[in-house]
């Protein structure tokens, strides 16, 4: 169970200003949330301190009741797997970007080629494997981001916009690929940040809004 | 070379005048002229650059005649100071980002480099008593601090322009459950390794492509040729093992400041100077 209690995020790393009214939510396993809200009210922001990569002004986040420094903050992150919205690849082959991993020693795991094989498949990309990463396109390198995530096996995943530079059929592709990892893994639980209603009805359970929680001077624009 | 070699040699030191000065200068006449016919426009730089060598170098001369004298312990410190000082705001001055208190991260990395270099050279190596005696301390001191400056200053700009323009993916190994070492190591190792290249090319071609600046003053100075190329081989040494601990230290302060034990990078703290 991943937990958000009373967390108030902030507008940028050297500020004191909140960006929304504190935030409590809870992540179950086997659950898919979504996260919605207009440009620039914080979504992207809720997802990198739920990760962990920055502070929050106050609250905190919990991962099976325990505290990221109680479990340590590199293994917390190993078992929240973030996939930002725009793609992070190194420019090596794709082979080289899904290993990378495994090169830390927070994962304890190691995956077998057949899993990278068969995972590449399930977002159409199994003959991209020993291609340089960098010269994929930007939907390509989004679903290599996702794979990369899912083959490091954590218990929840925070996936920042996960289709916005796919075409109708790659979305499918992924949600086909989301939907299956989730029947295939157990407990694992997803929160999504999407501009998408139609994929976040589909795919999730439940949908957090979050122009509930806009501060009353708030002043943001719709996407 | 047996010793009595080397002392005749010393005897052949040639007494400067002030008239051999200006027959000196002469040749930066030359150098003015050819702007002037080139149409260049750095006469004036020229001559600024001229004069502000002659009266820097005299005051250093006169400078060091008081330091050499051996009550003059405040002096030494003095200099050493402002010295230390000197070369670390030099050192940072240089980088195109910096964060707030990197000045003082230099000064620790130059103060603690340089001084322990200092002291295995006089007090181990030429076995000079005392330790810091002036005549060798300044020199060396000064030789150290002019590459350690140069080093910190490329492993700083390499360090934080890596640190800031891959900061997207330090946090994707962030992310995946990298630590902060793991995280780091790539850019520091970079870091590093920029720091220390004018050394080792200095000591790739030291002897072949030019004779170091020290090595021919000494040999001007009247020193046995063979005794100079030792000197300046512990000061190659020397200048390398200085120049590494430093941008090393260097390298490990910064990272200890801008990753917190949250393993996050505190990237926003870089900033780019404008000048």
């Amino acid at each position: 169970m991943l937990s958000v209690d009373q967390l108030t995020l902030s507008a940028n790393p050297n500020s004191q200003q909140p960006l929304l009214e504190p935030l409590s939510f809870t992540l179950n396993p086997d659950q898919a949330v979504a996260l919605v809200g207009p440009s620039g009210c914080g979504k992207t922001t809720l997802l990198r301190t739920i990760a962990g990569l920055i502070d929050p002004l106050s609250g905190c986040v919990t991962l099976h009741n325990q505290s990221p420094k109680e479990i340590g903050w590199p293994s917390f992150r190993q078992k929240v797997g973030l996939v930002p919205q725009r793609p992070v690849l190194w420019d090596t082959t794709v082979c080289e970007n899904l290993l990378r991993p495994l090169s830390f020693s927070s994962i304890k795991h190691t995956y077998l080629p057949k899993d990278v094989q068969a995972m590449l498949a399930a977002v159409d990309l199994e003959d991209k494997l020993n291609e340089p990463a960098t010269q994929l396109s930007e939907g390509e390198r989004q679903r290599i981001c996702l794979v990369r995530a899912l083959l490091a096996k954590p218990d929840f995943m925070l996936l920042d916009e996960p289709t916005s530079a796919l075409d109708e059929a790659s979305i499918q592709t992924v949600e086909s690929l989301l939907n299956k990892h989730m029947a295939d893994t157990p407990g694992l639980g997803v929160l999504i940040v999407t501009h998408d209603r139609a994929f976040a009805d589909r795919f999730c359970s439940r949908i957090i809004d979050l122009s509930d929680y806009l501060l009353q001077s708030q002043a943001v624009t719709d996407a | 070379m047996p010793d009595t070699a080397a002392t005749e040699f010393v005897s052949r030191a040639v007494v400067l005048s002030g008239w051999d000065l200006a027959l000196a200068s002469g040749l930066v006449v030359i150098a003015g002229l050819v702007s002037l016919v080139l149409r260049l426009g750095l006469e004036k730089r020229l001559l600024l650059a001229a004069v502000r060598t002659v009266v820097q170098l005299l005051l250093l001369g006169l400078i060091l005649r008081f330091v050499f004298e051996p009550s003059s312990h405040w002096l030494l410190a003095l200099i050493v100071a402002v010295m230390l000082l000197a070369a670390s705001h030099a050192g940072v001055q240089r980088s195109e980002r910096r964060f707030p208190g990197l000045t003082f991260l230099a000064l620790i990395c130059l103060t603690i480099s340089a001084m322990f270099t200092t002291v295995v050279v006089t007090g181990l190596v030429i076995g000079v008593d005392p330790w810091y005696e002036p005549r060798y301390m300044i020199p060396l001191l000064g030789m150290i601090l002019g590459n350690g400056l140069t080093g910190i200053s490329l492993c700083v700009d390499s360090l934080l322009a890596s640190l800031h323009d891959s900061t997207g993916h330090i946090e994707m190994d962030l992310a995946m459950g990298a630590t902060r070492w793991e995280a780091a190591r790539g850019p520091l190792r970079d870091a590093v390794r920029r720091g220390m290249i004018p050394i080792l090319n200095s000591m790739s071609v030291v002897g072949i492509v030019a004779i170091p600046g020290m090595m021919t003053g000494q040999i001007l100075a009247g020193a046995d040729p063979a005794q100079a190329a030792k000197y300046q081989i512990v000061v190659m040494f020397m200048i390398a093992a200085a120049t590494s601990l430093c941008c090393i230290l260097m390298a490990l302060l910064i990272y200890r400041r801008l990753f917190n034990n949250r393993h996050q990078l505190r990237a926003g703290s870089i900033r780019k100077i404008t000048s």
